[in-house]
Protein backbone atom coordinates (compact mmCIF):
# COMPACT_ATOMS: atom_id res chain seq x y z
CA UNK A 1 0.00 0.00 0.00
CA UNK A 2 1.47 3.78 -1.20
CA UNK A 3 2.36 6.42 2.20
CA UNK A 4 0.09 9.24 1.41
CA UNK A 5 2.34 11.93 0.74
CA UNK A 6 3.20 14.86 3.20
CA UNK A 7 -0.16 16.63 4.06
CA UNK A 8 -1.69 17.82 6.95
CA UNK A 9 -5.03 16.98 9.11
CA UNK A 10 -7.64 19.25 9.01
CA UNK A 11 -7.72 20.17 12.95
CA UNK A 12 -3.82 21.45 12.58
CA UNK A 13 -4.64 24.96 12.24
CA UNK A 14 -6.11 25.65 15.09
CA UNK A 15 -3.71 23.21 16.91
CA UNK A 16 -0.53 25.57 15.41
CA UNK A 17 -2.11 28.41 16.76
CA UNK A 18 -3.30 27.52 19.94
CA UNK A 19 0.55 26.02 20.65
CA UNK A 20 2.02 29.51 18.95
CA UNK A 21 0.09 31.20 21.41
CA UNK A 22 0.88 29.36 24.21
CA UNK A 23 4.61 28.72 23.68
CA UNK A 24 4.53 32.41 23.50
CA UNK A 25 2.61 32.66 26.72
CA UNK A 26 5.40 30.23 28.44
CA UNK A 27 8.29 31.96 26.75
CA UNK A 28 6.75 35.35 27.94
CA UNK A 29 10.08 37.30 28.04
CA UNK A 30 11.87 36.56 25.28
CA UNK A 31 8.77 36.57 22.99
CA UNK A 32 8.35 40.45 24.50
CA UNK A 33 12.35 40.77 23.24
CA UNK A 34 11.03 40.15 19.72
CA UNK A 35 7.94 41.64 19.56
CA UNK A 36 9.87 44.75 20.77
CA UNK A 37 12.10 44.89 18.10
CA UNK A 38 9.94 44.35 15.33
CA UNK A 39 7.99 47.20 17.03
CA UNK A 40 10.70 49.83 17.14
CA UNK A 41 11.74 48.85 13.42
CA UNK A 42 7.85 49.58 12.59
CA UNK A 43 7.76 52.49 13.83
CA UNK A 44 10.91 53.75 12.55
CA UNK A 45 9.46 52.91 9.28
CA UNK A 46 6.18 54.68 9.85
CA UNK A 47 7.50 57.39 11.44
CA UNK A 48 9.39 58.58 7.93
CA UNK A 49 6.54 57.04 5.98
CA UNK A 50 3.94 59.16 7.73
CA UNK A 51 6.29 62.40 7.08
CA UNK A 52 6.82 61.29 3.58
CA UNK A 53 3.13 60.94 3.40
CA UNK A 54 2.12 64.36 4.98
CA UNK A 55 5.14 66.22 2.85
CA UNK A 56 3.46 64.42 -0.48
CA UNK A 57 -0.44 65.94 0.74
CA UNK A 58 1.30 69.28 0.24
CA UNK A 59 2.84 68.77 -2.78
CA UNK A 60 -0.26 67.21 -4.16
CA UNK A 61 -2.21 70.29 -2.67
CA UNK A 62 -0.15 72.72 -4.08
CA UNK A 63 0.29 70.73 -7.60
CA UNK A 64 -2.81 72.58 -9.33
CA UNK A 65 -1.61 75.59 -9.40
CA UNK A 66 1.29 77.30 -9.68
CA UNK A 67 1.69 80.68 -8.00
CA UNK A 68 4.10 83.37 -8.58
CA UNK A 69 4.83 85.92 -5.71
CA UNK A 70 6.15 89.34 -6.74
CA UNK A 71 7.24 90.79 -3.76
CA UNK A 72 7.45 94.63 -3.88
CA UNK A 73 9.74 96.82 -2.43
CA UNK A 74 9.36 98.00 1.65
CA UNK A 75 9.41 101.90 0.20
CA UNK A 76 7.59 101.21 -2.68
CA UNK A 77 5.09 104.28 -4.08
CA UNK A 78 1.41 103.95 -5.04
CA UNK A 79 2.41 104.73 -8.36
CA UNK A 80 4.89 102.04 -8.97
CA UNK A 81 2.47 99.56 -7.14
CA UNK A 82 -0.10 100.87 -9.93
CA UNK A 83 2.69 100.37 -12.72
CA UNK A 84 2.66 96.88 -11.62
CA UNK A 85 -0.79 96.33 -11.39
CA UNK A 86 -0.87 97.70 -14.99
CA UNK A 87 1.74 95.29 -16.24
CA UNK A 88 0.22 92.66 -14.88
CA UNK A 89 -3.52 93.33 -15.50
CA UNK A 90 -1.83 93.76 -19.25
CA UNK A 91 -0.34 90.13 -19.62
CA UNK A 92 -2.88 87.52 -19.71
CA UNK A 93 -0.97 84.49 -17.72
CA UNK A 94 -0.32 87.52 -14.79
CA UNK A 95 -4.34 88.44 -14.97
CA UNK A 96 -5.25 86.64 -11.96
CA UNK A 97 -3.15 88.35 -9.60
CA UNK A 98 -4.20 89.30 -5.89
CA UNK A 99 -3.08 92.12 -3.98
CA UNK A 100 -1.83 91.53 -0.29
CA UNK A 101 -0.67 94.74 1.86
CA UNK A 102 1.74 94.89 4.65
CA UNK A 103 -0.70 94.66 7.23
CA UNK A 104 -2.41 91.82 5.13
CA UNK A 105 0.71 89.99 5.04
CA UNK A 106 1.53 90.42 8.54
CA UNK A 107 -2.31 89.44 9.97
CA UNK A 108 -1.68 86.20 7.52
CA UNK A 109 1.84 85.54 9.47
CA UNK A 110 -0.23 86.01 12.82
CA UNK A 111 -2.59 83.45 11.59
CA UNK A 112 0.13 80.55 10.59
CA UNK A 113 2.43 81.08 12.84
CA UNK A 114 0.40 81.96 16.24
CA UNK A 115 3.29 81.21 18.57
CA UNK A 116 5.66 83.68 16.62
CA UNK A 117 3.52 86.42 16.50
CA UNK A 118 4.46 88.06 19.89
CA UNK A 119 7.95 88.28 18.38
CA UNK A 120 6.08 90.27 15.46
CA UNK A 121 4.54 92.67 17.71
CA UNK A 122 8.27 93.94 19.49
CA UNK A 123 9.37 94.71 16.39
CA UNK A 124 8.80 98.65 15.73
CA UNK A 125 7.30 98.43 12.13
CA UNK A 126 6.37 95.63 9.63
CA UNK A 127 8.75 93.59 8.35
CA UNK A 128 6.55 92.21 5.84
CA UNK A 129 6.60 93.33 2.16
CA UNK A 130 3.30 94.10 -0.21
CA UNK A 131 3.17 91.62 -2.84
CA UNK A 132 1.15 90.47 -5.76
CA UNK A 133 0.01 86.81 -5.88
CA UNK A 134 -0.80 84.95 -9.41
CA UNK A 135 -2.24 81.49 -10.21
CA UNK A 136 -0.20 80.50 -12.98
CA UNK A 137 -1.32 77.29 -14.69
CA UNK A 138 1.92 74.67 -14.26
CA UNK A 139 2.60 73.94 -18.11
CA UNK A 140 2.53 78.20 -18.46
CA UNK A 141 4.76 78.74 -15.85
CA UNK A 142 7.45 76.25 -16.48
CA UNK A 143 7.68 77.67 -20.40
CA UNK A 144 10.67 79.92 -21.83
CA UNK A 145 7.73 82.56 -22.78
CA UNK A 146 7.00 82.50 -18.76
CA UNK A 147 10.70 82.98 -17.72
CA UNK A 148 11.28 86.26 -19.80
CA UNK A 149 8.16 87.70 -18.91
CA UNK A 150 9.00 87.43 -15.11
CA UNK A 151 12.54 88.61 -15.79
CA UNK A 152 10.94 91.91 -17.74
CA UNK A 153 8.57 91.76 -14.30
CA UNK A 154 11.49 92.17 -12.24
CA UNK A 155 13.00 95.42 -14.50
CA UNK A 156 10.23 97.16 -13.55
CA UNK A 157 10.67 99.72 -10.46
CA UNK A 158 9.34 98.81 -6.93
CA UNK A 159 9.80 95.18 -7.64
CA UNK A 160 12.22 93.64 -5.36
CA UNK A 161 11.80 90.16 -6.04
CA UNK A 162 9.91 87.73 -8.18
CA UNK A 163 9.22 84.03 -6.54
CA UNK A 164 7.89 80.79 -8.26
CA UNK A 165 6.63 78.34 -5.52
CA UNK A 166 6.87 75.24 -8.04
CA UNK A 167 10.63 75.76 -7.19
CA UNK A 168 10.25 74.66 -3.44
CA UNK A 169 7.37 72.42 -4.52
CA UNK A 170 10.23 70.68 -6.76
CA UNK A 171 12.81 70.48 -3.63
CA UNK A 172 9.57 68.92 -1.37
CA UNK A 173 9.92 66.40 -3.98
CA UNK A 174 13.46 65.57 -4.06
CA UNK A 175 13.12 65.92 -0.11
CA UNK A 176 9.84 63.29 -0.08
CA UNK A 177 12.28 60.88 -1.87
CA UNK A 178 14.81 61.18 0.57
CA UNK A 179 13.25 60.64 3.75
CA UNK A 180 11.53 57.70 1.65
CA UNK A 181 14.54 56.21 1.10
CA UNK A 182 15.61 56.61 4.33
CA UNK A 183 12.75 55.24 5.99
CA UNK A 184 12.82 52.39 3.70
CA UNK A 185 16.98 51.90 4.49
CA UNK A 186 16.78 52.28 8.18
CA UNK A 187 13.78 50.19 8.47
CA UNK A 188 14.98 47.63 6.27
CA UNK A 189 18.12 47.52 8.30
CA UNK A 190 16.38 47.33 11.51
CA UNK A 191 13.45 44.83 10.30
CA UNK A 192 16.44 42.68 9.11
CA UNK A 193 18.19 42.73 12.91
CA UNK A 194 14.45 41.73 14.15
CA UNK A 195 13.94 38.93 11.95
CA UNK A 196 17.27 38.20 13.61
CA UNK A 197 15.80 38.19 17.09
CA UNK A 198 12.93 36.62 15.81
CA UNK A 199 15.01 33.67 14.62
CA UNK A 200 17.24 33.28 17.68
CA UNK A 201 13.58 33.33 20.20
CA UNK A 202 12.54 30.64 17.89
CA UNK A 203 15.40 28.69 17.71
CA UNK A 204 15.83 29.19 21.65
CA UNK A 205 11.91 28.05 21.99
CA UNK A 206 12.88 24.64 19.57
CA UNK A 207 15.77 24.20 21.85
CA UNK A 208 12.94 23.92 24.96
CA UNK A 209 11.26 21.71 23.16
CA UNK A 210 13.69 19.31 21.41
CA UNK A 211 12.37 16.26 23.55
CA UNK A 212 9.29 16.95 22.92
CA UNK A 213 9.94 17.33 18.51
CA UNK A 214 12.20 14.40 19.09
CA UNK A 215 8.83 12.13 20.26
CA UNK A 216 6.92 14.26 17.61
CA UNK A 217 8.74 12.75 15.20
CA UNK A 218 8.74 9.34 16.61
CA UNK A 219 4.71 9.12 16.78
CA UNK A 220 4.89 10.02 13.61
CA UNK A 221 4.13 14.03 13.18
CA UNK A 222 5.08 15.36 9.52
CA UNK A 223 7.68 18.21 9.49
CA UNK A 224 5.11 20.00 8.59
CA UNK A 225 3.10 19.70 11.90
CA UNK A 226 6.23 20.16 14.01
CA UNK A 227 7.78 23.17 12.42
CA UNK A 228 3.94 24.61 11.68
CA UNK A 229 3.36 26.44 15.36
CA UNK A 230 6.46 27.97 15.27
CA UNK A 231 6.39 29.67 11.95
CA UNK A 232 2.97 30.62 13.53
CA UNK A 233 4.30 32.20 16.24
CA UNK A 234 7.13 34.23 14.42
CA UNK A 235 4.23 35.42 12.06
CA UNK A 236 2.34 36.14 15.24
CA UNK A 237 5.12 37.77 16.89
CA UNK A 238 5.45 40.27 14.37
CA UNK A 239 1.79 40.81 13.89
CA UNK A 240 2.01 41.67 17.09
CA UNK A 241 5.06 44.02 16.99
CA UNK A 242 3.89 45.72 13.83
CA UNK A 243 0.66 46.23 16.01
CA UNK A 244 2.56 48.05 18.59
CA UNK A 245 3.99 50.16 16.56
CA UNK A 246 1.22 51.33 14.68
CA UNK A 247 -0.58 52.19 18.03
CA UNK A 248 2.37 54.15 19.15
CA UNK A 249 2.50 56.09 15.82
CA UNK A 250 -0.80 56.58 15.59
CA UNK A 251 -0.55 57.83 19.66
CA UNK A 252 2.11 59.88 18.42
CA UNK A 253 0.38 61.33 15.72
CA UNK A 254 -2.17 62.03 18.15
CA UNK A 255 0.09 64.04 20.70
CA UNK A 256 2.00 65.46 17.97
CA UNK A 257 -0.92 67.59 16.35
CA UNK A 258 -1.95 68.22 19.85
CA UNK A 259 0.62 69.32 21.13
CA UNK A 260 2.90 70.41 18.97
CA UNK A 261 0.29 72.24 15.95
CA UNK A 262 -1.86 74.93 17.19
CA UNK A 263 -4.43 75.44 15.01
CA UNK A 264 -4.09 77.01 11.28
CA UNK A 265 -0.07 76.62 12.46
CA UNK A 266 1.83 76.46 8.98
CA UNK A 267 5.21 74.92 10.42
CA UNK A 268 3.24 71.81 11.60
CA UNK A 269 -0.03 71.92 10.34
CA UNK A 270 1.28 70.41 7.01
CA UNK A 271 3.39 67.48 9.05
CA UNK A 272 0.40 66.55 10.88
CA UNK A 273 -2.38 66.70 7.96
CA UNK A 274 -3.27 63.70 7.96
CA UNK A 275 -2.47 60.33 9.63
CA UNK A 276 -0.99 57.17 7.05
CA UNK A 277 -3.98 55.47 5.10
CA UNK A 278 -4.89 51.86 5.07
CA UNK A 279 -3.16 50.65 2.60
CA UNK A 280 0.71 51.71 3.94
CA UNK A 281 -0.82 50.37 7.61
CA UNK A 282 -1.89 47.01 6.04
CA UNK A 283 1.89 47.18 4.96
CA UNK A 284 3.54 47.75 7.96
CA UNK A 285 1.19 44.94 8.98
CA UNK A 286 2.18 42.56 6.70
CA UNK A 287 5.72 43.41 7.13
CA UNK A 288 5.81 42.86 10.65
CA UNK A 289 4.32 39.09 9.61
CA UNK A 290 6.64 38.99 6.69
CA UNK A 291 9.62 39.46 9.18
CA UNK A 292 8.52 37.64 11.71
CA UNK A 293 7.78 34.45 9.66
CA UNK A 294 11.29 34.82 7.66
CA UNK A 295 13.04 34.68 11.22
CA UNK A 296 10.86 31.50 12.37
CA UNK A 297 11.69 30.25 8.88
CA UNK A 298 15.23 30.60 9.38
CA UNK A 299 15.37 28.73 12.48
CA UNK A 300 13.32 25.86 11.60
CA UNK A 301 15.13 25.03 8.47
CA UNK A 302 18.07 24.50 10.50
CA UNK A 303 16.02 21.97 12.81
CA UNK A 304 15.57 19.38 10.28
CA UNK A 305 17.92 16.66 11.54
CA UNK A 306 16.50 13.53 11.34
CA UNK A 307 14.86 11.25 14.50
CA UNK B 1 5.52 -8.12 8.40
CA UNK B 2 9.27 -7.18 9.49
CA UNK B 3 12.06 -8.84 7.57
CA UNK B 4 15.79 -8.22 8.70
CA UNK B 5 18.28 -9.29 6.04
CA UNK B 6 22.08 -9.70 7.28
CA UNK B 7 21.47 -6.23 9.07
CA UNK B 8 25.18 -5.05 10.79
CA UNK B 9 24.90 -1.95 12.81
CA UNK B 10 28.08 -0.09 13.66
CA UNK B 11 28.15 2.90 15.66
CA UNK B 12 32.37 2.93 15.09
CA UNK B 13 35.18 0.95 14.24
CA UNK B 14 34.91 -0.42 17.86
CA UNK B 15 31.60 -0.57 18.64
CA UNK B 16 29.39 -2.73 16.70
CA UNK B 17 25.74 -3.21 18.07
CA UNK B 18 24.11 -6.04 15.80
CA UNK B 19 26.16 -8.48 13.45
CA UNK B 20 24.80 -10.27 10.05
CA UNK B 21 21.20 -10.43 11.62
CA UNK B 22 18.41 -11.80 10.07
CA UNK B 23 15.10 -13.14 11.00
CA UNK B 24 11.33 -13.15 9.42
CA UNK B 25 8.27 -12.09 11.50
CA UNK B 26 5.07 -12.69 9.86
CA UNK B 27 2.05 -10.88 9.56
CA UNK B 28 -0.13 -11.68 12.76
CA UNK B 29 2.64 -13.10 14.64
CA UNK B 30 3.38 -12.48 18.58
CA UNK B 31 7.11 -12.63 19.00
CA UNK B 32 9.54 -11.88 21.90
CA UNK B 33 12.95 -10.67 21.58
CA UNK B 34 15.04 -11.46 24.12
CA UNK B 35 18.51 -10.96 25.15
CA UNK B 36 20.69 -9.51 28.10
CA UNK B 37 21.29 -6.01 28.65
CA UNK B 38 23.58 -4.50 25.55
CA UNK B 39 23.02 -7.49 23.65
CA UNK B 40 21.30 -5.41 20.82
CA UNK B 41 17.63 -5.49 21.93
CA UNK B 42 16.88 -1.67 21.89
CA UNK B 43 19.15 -1.08 18.30
CA UNK B 44 17.31 -3.59 16.78
CA UNK B 45 14.07 -2.13 17.70
CA UNK B 46 15.60 1.23 16.76
CA UNK B 47 15.77 0.24 12.83
CA UNK B 48 12.53 -0.92 13.03
CA UNK B 49 10.51 2.40 13.48
CA UNK B 50 14.22 3.31 11.23
CA UNK B 51 14.89 6.12 14.15
CA UNK B 52 18.71 4.61 12.50
CA UNK B 53 19.65 3.03 9.21
CA UNK B 54 21.69 -0.46 9.60
CA UNK B 55 25.35 -0.08 8.09
CA UNK B 56 24.55 -3.30 6.23
CA UNK B 57 22.04 -5.15 5.00
CA UNK B 58 18.37 -4.43 4.53
CA UNK B 59 15.12 -3.70 6.78
CA UNK B 60 11.90 -4.15 5.34
CA UNK B 61 8.88 -3.44 7.47
CA UNK B 62 5.06 -3.68 6.03
CA UNK B 63 6.73 -4.12 2.54
CA UNK B 64 8.65 -1.20 2.78
CA UNK B 65 12.69 -1.23 2.60
CA UNK B 66 13.69 1.32 5.07
CA UNK B 67 16.77 2.42 3.36
CA UNK B 68 14.78 3.26 0.35
CA UNK B 69 12.03 5.46 1.99
CA UNK B 70 11.49 8.88 1.26
CA UNK B 71 11.92 10.88 4.14
CA UNK B 72 9.10 12.84 3.83
CA UNK B 73 7.03 9.41 4.30
CA UNK B 74 8.70 8.29 7.06
CA UNK B 75 6.00 9.86 9.10
CA UNK B 76 3.08 8.16 7.87
CA UNK B 77 5.19 4.42 8.35
CA UNK B 78 5.61 5.63 11.79
CA UNK B 79 1.67 5.99 12.06
CA UNK B 80 1.66 2.65 10.71
CA UNK B 81 3.27 1.16 14.30
CA UNK B 82 2.40 1.62 17.50
CA UNK B 83 5.98 1.89 19.80
CA UNK B 84 6.12 1.47 23.13
CA UNK B 85 8.98 3.52 24.48
CA UNK B 86 11.52 1.89 27.13
CA UNK B 87 11.91 5.51 28.89
CA UNK B 88 8.01 5.83 27.70
CA UNK B 89 8.43 9.27 25.66
CA UNK B 90 4.99 11.21 27.11
CA UNK B 91 4.84 14.80 26.77
CA UNK B 92 5.39 15.83 30.54
CA UNK B 93 3.64 19.28 30.12
CA UNK B 94 0.87 17.55 28.38
CA UNK B 95 -1.81 15.87 30.44
CA UNK B 96 -2.64 12.30 29.86
CA UNK B 97 -5.21 13.28 27.66
CA UNK B 98 -3.38 15.50 26.27
CA UNK B 99 -0.48 13.02 25.04
CA UNK B 100 -3.20 10.69 23.63
CA UNK B 101 -5.42 13.68 21.58
CA UNK B 102 -1.83 14.73 19.99
CA UNK B 103 -1.64 11.41 18.58
CA UNK B 104 -4.76 11.59 17.41
CA UNK B 105 -4.30 15.16 16.24
CA UNK B 106 -1.22 13.72 14.13
CA UNK B 107 -3.48 10.36 12.75
CA UNK B 108 -6.32 13.38 11.73
CA UNK B 109 -8.93 12.39 13.80
CA UNK B 110 -11.34 15.17 14.36
CA UNK B 111 -10.62 16.40 17.57
CA UNK B 112 -14.80 15.52 18.97
CA UNK B 113 -13.90 12.00 19.07
CA UNK B 114 -10.66 12.49 21.26
CA UNK B 115 -11.60 12.31 23.99
CA UNK B 116 -13.99 8.45 23.40
CA UNK B 117 -10.77 7.44 21.90
CA UNK B 118 -8.72 7.98 24.75
CA UNK B 119 -10.91 7.06 26.90
CA UNK B 120 -11.20 4.07 25.49
CA UNK B 121 -7.29 3.37 25.35
CA UNK B 122 -6.78 4.67 28.85
CA UNK B 123 -9.61 1.76 30.30
CA UNK B 124 -7.64 -0.95 28.38
CA UNK B 125 -4.76 -0.11 30.57
CA UNK B 126 -7.58 0.61 33.51
CA UNK B 127 -6.03 4.05 34.04
CA UNK B 128 -9.46 5.84 32.48
CA UNK B 129 -9.51 7.42 36.02
CA UNK B 130 -6.49 9.39 35.42
CA UNK B 131 -7.30 11.23 32.38
CA UNK B 132 -6.55 14.98 33.64
CA UNK B 133 -2.83 13.68 35.63
CA UNK B 134 0.45 14.62 34.43
CA UNK B 135 2.91 12.37 33.76
CA UNK B 136 5.17 13.21 36.34
CA UNK B 137 2.45 12.58 38.55
CA UNK B 138 1.60 9.15 38.03
CA UNK B 139 4.21 6.05 38.90
CA UNK B 140 6.71 4.18 36.61
CA UNK B 141 4.43 1.74 36.07
CA UNK B 142 1.50 3.92 35.39
CA UNK B 143 3.60 5.87 33.08
CA UNK B 144 4.42 2.48 31.25
CA UNK B 145 0.81 1.86 30.84
CA UNK B 146 0.14 5.22 29.45
CA UNK B 147 2.62 4.47 26.85
CA UNK B 148 1.06 1.73 26.19
CA UNK B 149 -2.21 3.12 25.40
CA UNK B 150 -0.71 5.41 23.14
CA UNK B 151 0.33 3.31 21.27
CA UNK B 152 -2.68 1.05 20.81
CA UNK B 153 -5.01 3.78 20.51
CA UNK B 154 -5.07 3.85 16.99
CA UNK B 155 -4.81 0.24 16.34
CA UNK B 156 -1.74 -0.37 14.54
CA UNK B 157 -0.21 -2.72 11.91
CA UNK B 158 2.99 -3.48 14.19
CA UNK B 159 3.53 -2.93 17.97
CA UNK B 160 6.94 -2.73 19.10
CA UNK B 161 7.67 -2.71 22.85
CA UNK B 162 10.78 -1.92 24.10
CA UNK B 163 10.98 -3.57 27.84
CA UNK B 164 7.11 -2.80 28.28
CA UNK B 165 6.53 -4.10 31.59
CA UNK B 166 10.23 -3.70 33.04
CA UNK B 167 8.57 -1.12 35.89
CA UNK B 168 5.12 -3.29 36.19
CA UNK B 169 4.34 -5.85 39.37
CA UNK B 170 3.46 -9.33 38.15
CA UNK B 171 0.26 -8.86 38.20
CA UNK B 172 -0.11 -5.91 36.18
CA UNK B 173 2.91 -7.39 33.72
CA UNK B 174 0.36 -10.21 32.87
CA UNK B 175 -2.51 -7.13 32.67
CA UNK B 176 -0.17 -5.62 30.03
CA UNK B 177 0.56 -8.59 28.41
CA UNK B 178 -2.73 -9.80 27.77
CA UNK B 179 -3.50 -6.30 26.23
CA UNK B 180 -0.77 -6.81 23.75
CA UNK B 181 -2.38 -10.28 23.27
CA UNK B 182 -5.74 -9.12 22.07
CA UNK B 183 -4.44 -6.42 20.17
CA UNK B 184 -2.56 -9.29 18.48
CA UNK B 185 -5.44 -11.39 18.23
CA UNK B 186 -7.10 -8.30 16.91
CA UNK B 187 -4.44 -8.53 13.78
CA UNK B 188 -1.39 -6.11 15.03
CA UNK B 189 2.28 -8.15 14.84
CA UNK B 190 3.73 -7.89 17.85
CA UNK B 191 7.21 -7.95 18.93
CA UNK B 192 8.41 -7.18 22.48
CA UNK B 193 11.85 -6.77 23.97
CA UNK B 194 12.15 -8.02 27.10
CA UNK B 195 14.55 -9.59 29.70
CA UNK B 196 11.67 -11.20 31.57
CA UNK B 197 12.73 -14.80 31.41
CA UNK B 198 9.79 -16.21 33.31
CA UNK B 199 7.05 -13.69 30.87
CA UNK B 200 8.88 -15.24 27.99
CA UNK B 201 8.87 -19.11 29.11
CA UNK B 202 4.91 -18.70 30.23
CA UNK B 203 4.01 -17.42 26.62
CA UNK B 204 4.24 -19.96 24.51
CA UNK B 205 5.28 -17.61 21.69
CA UNK B 206 8.30 -17.61 19.38
CA UNK B 207 11.00 -15.94 20.95
CA UNK B 208 14.32 -14.43 19.14
CA UNK B 209 17.82 -14.35 21.54
CA UNK B 210 20.40 -11.86 20.84
CA UNK B 211 23.67 -11.81 22.16
CA UNK B 212 26.32 -9.36 21.87
CA UNK B 213 24.41 -7.75 18.42
CA UNK B 214 24.13 -11.68 17.05
CA UNK B 215 20.45 -13.97 17.02
CA UNK B 216 21.83 -16.89 19.37
CA UNK B 217 18.98 -18.92 19.57
CA UNK B 218 14.85 -18.86 17.79
CA UNK B 219 12.76 -21.20 18.96
CA UNK B 220 8.99 -21.23 20.38
CA UNK B 221 8.87 -20.88 24.41
CA UNK B 222 7.24 -24.09 26.14
CA UNK B 223 5.06 -22.77 28.87
CA UNK B 224 6.04 -23.25 31.82
CA UNK B 225 3.53 -24.81 34.89
CA UNK B 226 4.06 -22.10 37.26
CA UNK B 227 1.68 -19.42 37.47
CA UNK B 228 2.54 -17.15 40.42
CA UNK B 229 -0.57 -17.97 41.98
CA UNK B 230 -0.91 -21.19 41.74
CA UNK B 231 3.13 -21.47 43.11
CA UNK B 232 2.52 -19.11 46.12
CA UNK B 233 -0.41 -20.67 47.44
CA UNK B 234 0.39 -24.58 46.02
CA UNK B 235 -2.25 -25.24 44.04
CA UNK B 236 -1.94 -27.85 41.54
CA UNK B 237 0.30 -30.67 41.21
Amino acid sequence: MPLPDESLPKNTVSYFFLEAMRRMWVSKRTSFVAIAMIAISLFIVGAFLLVAENLGRAVAHAGGTSRVNIYLNSDATPQQIAAVDSWLAAHHDFAGRKFVSKEAALARFREYFANLSGVVGQLDENPFPASFECEVAPGVAQSPAFASQAAELRAIAGVEEVQFDWEWVEKLKKLINLVNLAGLIAGGLLAIAAAFTIANVIRLTMLLYREEIDIMRLVGATERMIRGPFLIEGILQGLLGAAVAVALLAAAFLAGRHFLAPRNSLLWGFLFNGFLPWQKLAALLAGGMLAGYLGSWMSVRESGEET
Amino acid sequence: MIHFYHVTKRFDAYSTALHDVTFHIEKGEFVFLTGASGAGKSTLLKLILRQMQPSEGQVVVNGRNLKAMKRSQLPFFRREIGMVFQDFKLIERMTVFENLSFILTVLGVPPREHKKRAYGALRAVSLHHKLNSYPLQLSGGEQQRIAIARALINDPLVIVADEPTGNLDPDLTQEIVQIFAEANLRGSTVLIATHDRELIEQSGRRVITLDHGRITDEKVAVPQRAPRVESIFGIGG
